[in-house]
C-alpha cells in the first residue's frame, strides 16, 4: 500500500538525482546561501560535518502493514542480505540491523541510501539491481525490527533468553518521522 | 642447512644459534637422518617416550628457539623442543610484556620470532610490527601499512581476521584480507612486491597465513560463503609472481590433477574431470572449496598437503552430486602444483564442513610397521589418520561422541557412513545435527608431543538445526539457502581441550570449558600444553594428565596460537595474542545482538553469552619466567 504519493521511478538513482519528484510533505530546501559548493545530486556542500542545512528526506512512502514488512522480509532473505546482516538482521559479516546503533542513521532516507549506494566497509549497491519500491519495502522491514510489528521475529536464544532491551534514545533513533 | 639459512641466521643473530641448537639437540634427543633434498632432522620423544614419534625438522623451519612458520615447523605440530619451562616451574610465569595492536577485532594467528626481532600482523587493516626484543618491554622497529581495500571487511564471512606470516630469505611474507600478498624486508619494513591474487568484489578475501615452502609462496583463498572458486597459487617468493593456481573445482587441467602422477588411493576418488562430472553444468564454477587453514610439508616426500572448505551454495539439493574437491584433503607438489593424491572426506556435504584444518605428518609405528602418517582432526568431528604417501584412510574415529551426521568411516571405500537423519534437505528443518558447521574444532590448530603419543584438540560442543532454503546467486554476496541455527550441545560444557591417543584412536583425557576451545594449542618438551579460552585465561595444563598448572587471565577472548621461542638472554619465553573474534567470538562484538540467534551464520545461538564474559580486545602478551 502506498502512502501519499505513488513513486513510479524505475530506479533508485532517478530519485537521488530529481529534487523535483520530491514529496511536498518533507522539509522544504532552503536556497543554497551565496557562493556554496553544491554535490552531483544538488546537496549543498558546507564547512561543518555534515550538511550545512538539513538534507532533502523522503519518508517511507509505504506504510508498515502487515504485507509490507512481510513482503519487506521476502525481499531481505531472496536478496541475501540475511547471510551478511543474520538470519533476523542479528548481525554478521555486516553490522546488527536490529540494536539501536546505527552507522549511517536510522531515518527512512538514511536507511534507503545505506541499501541503494552501498557502504564504505562491503555493504554492496543495490540501487541499480532493485526497483525503488523494493528498497523502501525492505526499509520496512529494517525499520521493524525487534518492534512488535517484526514478520518472523527470532526464536529464543538459549544460550542468551532474556537480552538486555535495545535502548533507543526517544526522538533521536525514531528516525525521520515517518514510514516505520 | 641450506646457504640461504646460514647467511639469514648470520645477519639476525650471530653465532648464538648454534648453541642454542646444539642445546637443543641434546636435550630433545634429535636424530640425524639421511638427506632427501633437503637436509632433514627428526624430532622425537626422547628415550622412554616409546611411541616410536618422530616428526621431520629441516633448517627452513628455523632454529628450534625461533619462529618462522605459522605452523611452527612444516609438520604442524605445534610440538616445541623447548624445555626450560616444565611442569614444575610453569607456576612462575609472569608477564613480561604486552603491546596493543589498535585492532580490537579476532586475533587468531600467533607472532613470529626470527633472530631479536618479533613480528605481529593484525586484523584488517593488516599491519605488520616488528619489536626489537632485546629492549626492555620490546621497543617498537617499525609498523608496515599494506592499506588493504576497505570492501574486503564487509566480504569476509566470519571476521577480519589474519591467521599469520612466514619467514624466510629476509622477507615477512602474508596475506591481507583484500587477496594480496606483501613481502617485506624483515630489517626494514620495507615492500620489496605486492600480487594480487582475487578479486574481492566477487566475495574472494584471503585469511590464511601464507606458507613458504622452498622457494614458493603458498596461498590460498576464503570466500566458501559466497560462491567463490576455491584455489591454491604457488608465488615465487623473490618476485610475487604467480607461478601455478589450482582450483579446487573445474577440469583436471585446472585443478592440476592430470596426469599420471595423481594417483588418489580410493576408486571413488578416481576418473577424469570429477571436478566438473560431480556438479550439476556449471554450479562448479560457484563451487567452493575454498583453501583457507594451514599447509604442511614433507620435506622427505617433497609434497605439501591441505584441505578444502565447503561446496558453494551451502543448500545441498541444489548441487547433486559428490562436488569435488570441496571437504578434501589433496596432495601436492610445491614446485607445480600437480597433484599427487586427493581423498574427499565429505562428499555432497550438507552441513558445511570445511576441512582445512591442519594436517600434521608424524612417522611412527602403525599395526608394527613404520608409517609416514598424516593425522587430521576435522570439523566432522572424526580424527583420521592416513597414509600421506598413498592417501589410504588408516582410521577414522570419533573425537567427539556427540558426532550423529555420520556414524563411522569405510576404510575399504573411503566412503562416510552417513546417518540420512541427519542430512538436511531443501524445504526441511533438520534438528539436532551434532557437530554444528563450525564443527566438532575449528580452524584453530592442535599440537602433537612425540613425548606423550597425544594429540591436544581444541574442541568445541555445538549443535544445530539446519532449514535448507532456495539460494539466489548475486556476485559478491552469500550463497547460502540456509538459515541455520546452533545451540549448545549435549553435557553441560561448550568446549573441551581433548587429549588424543593417536596409536589407540582414544581420548585418554579431557578438560572441560564452559566456552568452546577456539585457540591453539602448543605442547612443548617440558610437558606443558598451552591453551587459551573465549573468556580470557590462559593456561598451562600437564601434558600427561591436563591437571591445571598455571593460568593467567588476558583482557579478551583468546582465539589466537600460543608459541613459544627463545629470547635474546636465551631464556625461554611463551607468547599469545588476546582479541576475541572469528565466527564464534564474533559474539562478544556489539554488532552481533544477542536476540538474533540465527545471527553471525548461526553461532550466536551457541556463543552469544561470551557478551556477558569477555568484551573486544587487541593484545600481545608475552610471559617469562623472572630470573632468580
Ligand atoms: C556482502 C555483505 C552484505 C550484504 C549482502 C548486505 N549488506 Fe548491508 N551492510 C554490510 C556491511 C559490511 C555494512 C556496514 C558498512 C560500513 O560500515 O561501511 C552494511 C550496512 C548496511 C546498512 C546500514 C546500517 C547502519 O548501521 O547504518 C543497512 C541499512 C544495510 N546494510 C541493509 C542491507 C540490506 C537491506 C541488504 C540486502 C538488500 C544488505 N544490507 C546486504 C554488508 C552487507
Amino acid at each position: 500500500m502506498m502512502k501519499r504519493f505513488a513513486l513510479t521511478l524505475p530506479v533508485a538513482v532517478s530519485i537521488l538525482t530529481l529534487p523535483a519528484c520530491q514529496p511536498q510533505e518533507t522539509t522544504e530546501a532552503e536556497p543554497a546561501p551565496a557562493g556554496a559548493l553544491m554535490d552531483l545530486t544538488g546537496r549543498v556542500m558546507g564547512t561543518q560535518p555534515g550538511p550545512d542545512r538539513p538534507l532533502i528526506e523522503v519518508d517511507n512512502p509505504y506504510d508498515s502493514t502487515p504485507n509490507v514488512l512481510q513482503e519487506g522480509r521476502r525481499l531481505f532473505v531472496w536478496f541475501n542480505c540475511y547471510g551478511c546482516h543474520g538470519g533476523r538482521a542479528g548481525g554478521g559479516m555486516g553490522p546488527s540491523l536490529r540494536d539501536a546503533t546505527w552507522l549511517y542513521g536510522s531515518a527512512d532516507q538514511d536507511i534507503f541510501d545505506s541499501i541503494a549506494e552501498g557502504r564504505r566497509y562491503g555493504m554492496p549497491a543495490w540501487g541499480t539491481k532493485l526497483p525503488v519500491e523494493q528498497m523502501w519495502k525492505l526499509t520496512a522491514y529494517i525499520k521493524s525490527l525487534d518492534t512488535p510489528m517484526e514478520p518472523e521475529p527470532p526464536p529464543p536464544n538459549p544460550v542468551y533468553p532474556n537480552p538486555p532491551p535495545r535502548r533507543d534514545i526517544p526522538g533521536v533513533t525514531a528516525g525521520g518521522g515517518g514510514g516505520g | 642447512m641450506t646457504e640461504t639459512d646460514e647467511r639469514t641466521n648470520d645477519r639476525h643473530t650471530g653465532g648464538r644459534h648454534a648453541a642454542r641448537l646444539a642445546l637443543l639437540a641434546a636435550a630433545a634427543g634429535l636424530a640425524a637422518a639421511p638427506a632427501v633434498a633437503q637436509d632433514v632432522e627428526y624430532v622425537t620423544g626422547g628415550d622412554g617416550s616409546g611411541n616410536g614419534m618422530r616428526i621431520a625438522r629441516t633448517a627452513a623451519a628455523g632454529p628450534p628457539g625461533e619462529v618462522w612458520l605459522p605452523t611452527g615447523d612444516f609438520a604442524n605440530s605445534r610440538y616445541s623442543e623447548l624445555d626450560q619451562i616444565t611442569t614444575e616451574n610453569v607456576a612462575n610465569l609472569q608477564v613480561e610484556t604486552t603491546w596493543s595492536t589498535g585492532i580490537p577485532r579476532g586475533h587468531e594467528g600467533q607472532p613470529l620470532v626470527v633472530g631479536d626481532t618479533m613480528y605481529v600482523v593484525t586484523p584488517y587493516p593488516n599491519y605488520l610490527f616488528a619489536y626489537d626484543m632485546t629492549q626492555p618491554g620490546f621497543a617498537l622497529k617499525w609498523k608496515f601499512e599494506p592499506h588493504p581495500d576497505p570492501t574486503a571487511v564487509g566480504k569476509a564471512c566470519c571476521d577480519i581476521v589474519n591467521r599469520g606470516a612466514s619467514y624466510a630469505d629476509g622477507k615477512i611474507v602474508y596475506a591481507t584480507l583484500d587477496t594480496n600478498v606483501v613481502a617485506v624486508d624483515a630489517e626494514d619494513g620495507s615492500l620489496l612486491w605486492k600480487t594480487r591474487l582475487g578479486n574481492v568484489e566477487e566475495g574472494e578475501t584471503t585469511t590464511m597465513a601464507a606458507m613458504i615452502v622452498k622457494d614458493k609462496v603458498i596461498v590460498g583463498n576464503s570466500g566458501g560463503e559466497l560462491g567463490v572458486r576455491g584455489w591454491l597459487k604457488g608465488l615465487d617468493l623473490d618476485t610475487g609472481e604467480v607461478l601455478w593456481t589450482a582450483y579446487s573445482t573445474g577440469t583436471d587441467e585446472e585443478t592440476l590433477m592430470a596426469g599420471e602422477q595423481f594417483e588418489p588411493f580410493y576408486p571413488k576418488d578416481q576418473g577424469e574431470d570429477l571436478g566438473v562430472s560431480s556438479w550439476p553444468p556449471d554450479q562448479w564454477k560457484l563451487g567452493g572449496g575454498t583453501v583457507w587453514g594451514w599447509i604442511s610439508y614433507d620435506p622427505t616426500e617433497d609434497l605439501l598437503y591441505y584441505g578444502t572448505g565447503n561446496p558453494g551454495v551451502w543448500n545441498p539439493d541444489l548441487r547433486p552430486g559428490e562436488n569435488k574437491w570441496s571437504i578434501s584433503i589433496i596432495a601436492r607438489d610445491p614446485d607445480d602444483g600437480q597433484a599427487r593424491w586427493a581423498w574427499q572426506v565429505v562428499p555432497h556435504d550438507a552441513w558445511d564442513y570445511d576441512e582445512i584444518m591442519e594436517n600434521i605428518l608424524v612417522d611412527m609405528p602403525w599395526n608394527g610397521e613404520m608409517r609416514k602418517l598424516l593425522v587430521h582432526p576435522g570439523r566432522t568431528g572424526f580424527v583420521f589418520v592416513l597414509d600421506r604417501v598413498t592417501g589410504e584412510l588408516l582410521s577414522a574415529e570419533k573425537f567427539h561422541q556427540a558426532t550423529n551426521w555420520a556414524d563411522e568411516y569405510d576404510l575399504e571405500t573411503g566412503y562416510p557412513l552417513v546417518n540420512e537423519a541427519k542430512r538436511t534437505h531443501l524445504g526441511q528443518t533438520t534438528f539436532d545435527i551434532c557437530p554444528s558447521s563450525t564443527g566438532a574444532k575449528e580452524f584453530v590448530p592442535s599440537a602433537l608431543s612425540p613425548r606423550t603419543g597425544l594429540l591436544y584438540i581444541p574442541a568445541h560442543n555445538f549443535c544445530m538445526s539446519y532449514k535448507a532454503i532456495e539460494a539466489n546467486y548475486i556476485a559478491g554476496t552469500p550463497y547460502l539457502g540456509a538459515d541455520v541455527v546452533m545451540k549448545p550441545g549435549p553435557g553441560n560444557y561448550k568446549g573441551k581441550l581433548v587429549a588424543w591417543d593417536v596409536a589407540e584412536a582414544r581420548e585418554v583425557w579431557r578438560v572441560e570449558e564452559p566456552y568452546a576451545v577456539y585457540s591453539g594449542v602448543l605442547a612443548t618438551a617440558g610437558d606443558v600444553v598451552f591453551y587459551g579460552t573465549l573468556d580470557g585465561w590462559f593456561k598451562a595444563v600437564d601434558a600427561t594428565n591436563g591437571e591445571e598448572l598455571w593460568k593467567f587471565k588476558t583482557g579478551s577472548g583468546i582465539v589466537g596460537n600460543p608459541i613459544t621461542f627463545l629470547g635474546p638472554d636465551g631464556r625461554q619465553r611463551i607468547a599469545i595474542y588476546s582479541g576475541i573474534g572469528g565466527w564464534v567470538g564474533a559474539n562478544a562484538f556489539e554488532s552481533i545482538s544477542a536476540d538474533d540467534p540465527t545471527a553471525a551464520l548461526g553461532t550466536t545461538g551457541a556463543a552469544a553469552d561470551l557478551k556477558k564474559v569477555t568484551a573486544p580486545g587487541d593484545l600481545l602478551y608475552v610471559f617469562s619466567i623472572p630470573e632468580q
